[in-house]
């Protein structure tokens, strides 16, 4: 069996990659099976996606642990315990990272028992899709091309499939294509793939249950929750001019998360580490003295 | 037409104080926590929120909370319920001598649109029956978003969600009419119910602040942007909220002891498809053809409804 992990923030599009992955395998006569995690499906939080692909029917379910290629789409969720990416990375024989990053360079900052591969999936889908879209048709790609499964038609098949279930417009569709043929091609050449084990035993995973008081969270902090630090959500960063801004009040009003506080003069003062970028501030600005700058450091 | 209003007449005179720190694992552009933020701005302070499950489980994940408030989290069920019994525990404390009155707390319901309409309507329908001394905000994102955007019984005729999509025998998706939360909580008589809408913090306020004047079931419903669900960039959530005042699909009213108040009548109303054109949930409606007679019976339905304010209600003063 050949097992792919996809990991990325709600809004990256991993699902509908596992998806990809998973309609391309099925159409070249495998047995797949893809899902994400359960939870919470939020725009910029950390989920991951799952496919399985083998010759026969597939009984194994449920996260995969031991993975035999790793898909990373926000690099910073390296740094995440919390994200998992690193869970049984010593069984993969390839770890692909977007991003702008050497791979070798990134290989020895890692430290990973695993070849780390990077490829800038964002630059492709910003030069061919447009900003604020999914990498679903990248990632899907890419996860085909280094897992062996071809040929690009068919692939870009797959890639179309889910697409549609989406409802995306046609024109999206074609420019979704056209950087997935891109991305397959750039990763054709990789010699890195997977070995293709025999599927073994399942083995029965037996939770260890908490007892009474442990088992019922009680938190007793308020408002603790800025110490998570979601300003790492973000694509583009909104920059206030000072000069210009007349102090009406909208951006203030009408953010959703509270990130925007007036100073004592009643100027908006934005609070990056924790704005998630949804850019509603730098939309609404009557006299647009909200900018944008695109961030390098998030995806 | 706006009416007068009577506590905050601009954006500069909102309050600075935030119940709700950021970092709260909700969506970027969620239009339910700006409804919730902007809510608790006009209680400031001293609340308890009693949390149905939904999306705003996720406000607090331990150890982390973005609420400077307490929080009461129950079933999607059962948030009336637990309202109840911290209302019940709060006027016992205080009757008793054991909590001065000055830390008495303010009880608020919130819970979505699934919580409210489905599954815990009829733990509302009680509370209200019995006069709870409570506040609910009804987020309404027009269907089940925490797990994926499922069809809730406020999904819009001709949405599509994940459970309702378009397909050839069901061309529109969702089939169903959106139950009226505000008529059927107006036929339980509470001394206060209003619609509220993000894209008019200051009408928002306003409606918050007259309700804490009264005894009883002050009920709130809030139109949520949201953006995932939707399929509409988090950056047009305001003009979004905004288009739906302007085309009259989400009118701002408020029934106080029953009787009805349009807090916001457009003048001329814009055609209802400016709206749906700016979500992907409505785009089986426009290609790959256009479904005339869907979007019709959608216009007529907003048509017909302002027809009947302007039957019944003087325009506002
Ligand atoms: S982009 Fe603006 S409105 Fe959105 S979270 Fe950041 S500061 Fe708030
Ligand atoms: S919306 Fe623009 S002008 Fe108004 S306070 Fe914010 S930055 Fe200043
Ligand atoms: S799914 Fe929708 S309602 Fe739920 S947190 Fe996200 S934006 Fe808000």
């Amino acid at each position: 069996m050949l097992r792919i992990r996809f990991h990325g923030r709600g809004g990256h599009g991993v699902k509908t990659a596992s998806r990809i992955v998973g309609t391309a395998a099925f159409l070249s006569g495998f047995y797949a099976q893809d899902s994400p995690i359960y939870g919470a499906e939020r725009r910029g939080a950390a989920v991951a996606a799952y496919t399985r692909i083998d010759t026969k029917p597939i009984c194994e379910r449920g996260a995969v642990a031991e993975p035999d290629l790793i898909l990373v789409v926000d690099e910073t969720l390296l740094a995440d315990p919390a994200a998992g990416v690193r869970v049984g990375c010593e069984f993969a024989s390839a770890l692909l990272v977007n991003s702008g990053k050497e791979g070798t360079a990134l290989a020895t900052e890692l430290r990973l028992p695993c070849p780390i591969l990077t490829l800038d999936l964002t630059a492709v889908v910003l030069a061919v899709v447009g900003r604020g879209s999914a990498q679903s048709a990248v990632l899907g790609a890419a996860a085909c091309a280094l897992a062996g499964l071809g040929p690009l038609e068919r692939v870009l098949e797959a890639v179309q499939r889910e697409l549609v279930e989406l409802g995306l417009e046609a024109d999206e569709q074609a420019r979704n294509l056209e950087a997935a043929r891109r991305v397959y091609a750039d990763l054709s050449a990789v010699p890195a793939r997977p070995r293709l084990p025999a599927s073994g035993q399942v083995e029965l995973h037996r939770p260890t249950l908490a007892k009474g008081a442990a088992s019922r969270p009680i938190i007793l902090a308020v408002g603790n929750a800025a110490a998570r630090h979601t300003g790492r959500w973000r694509v583009f960063r909104p920059v206030i001019d000072q000069e210009a801004c007349t102090r009406c009040g909208v951006c203030f009003a009408l953010c959703p998360d509270g990130a925007i506080t007036l100073d004592e003069r009643a100027y908006p003062v934005i609070d990056y580490e924790n704005c998630k970028g949804c850019m509603m501030c730098y939309q609404e600005c009557p006299v647009h003295c909200i900018s944008e700058r695109q961030e390098v450091q998030a995806w | 037409m706006k009416t007068k209003r009577e506590f905050i007449h601009n954006l500069k005179e909102l309050p600075r104080d935030e119940l709700l720190a950021p970092g709260s694992p909700l969506c970027a552009g969620c239009g339910g926590l700006l409804a919730l933020r902007l809510l608790l701005k006009a209680l400031d302070g001293n609340v308890a929120v009693v949390n149905a499950a939904g999306c705003m489980t996720l406000l607090a994940v331990y150890p982390y909370t973005p609420l400077r408030t307490s929080w009461l989290y129950t079933t999607m069920g059962s948030a009336p319920a637990g309202a109840q019994g911290i209302r019940d525990a709060l006027d016992v404390l205080i009757a008793k001598g054991r909590l001065p009155r000055e830390e008495d707390l303010r009880v608020v319901v919130l819970a979505g649109d699934g919580a409210t309409l489905d599954i815990g309507l009829s733990s509302l329908s009680g509370a209200i029956h019995r006069g709870l001394d409570f506040y609910y905000l009804c987020y309404d994102n027009e269907a089940f978003g925490n797990t994926g955007f499922q069809m809730s019984a406020a999904s819009p005729y001709g949405s599509r969600t994940a459970t309702s999509p378009a397909t050839p025998l069901q061309a529109a998706g969702t089939l169903q009419q959106k139950k009226d939360l505000f008529e059927i909580w107006r036929s339980h008589h509470p001394p206060y119910a209003a619609t509220l809408s993000t894209a008019d913090p200051v009408d928002l306020v306003d409606k918050v602040r007259r309700a804490t004047r009264l005894r009883g079931p002050k009920l709130f419903t809030a139109l949520a942007v949201c953006p995932p669900g939707w399929g509409s960039a988090p950056s047009r959530g305001f003009e979004i909220a905004k288009l739906a005042l302007d085309t009259g699909v989400w009118p701002l009213k408020e029934a106080i002891d029953g009787k009805v108040r349009h807090t916001y009548i457009p003048q001329r109303r814009r055609p209802l498809e400016e709206y749906l054109r700016t979500q992907r949930r409505f785009a089986h409606l426009f290609s790959p053809q256009r479904q005339e007679d869907v979007l019709h019976r959608m216009q007529q339905a907003v048509d017909a409804y302002w027809d009947e304010v302007q039957r019944h209600e003087m325009p506002p003063r």
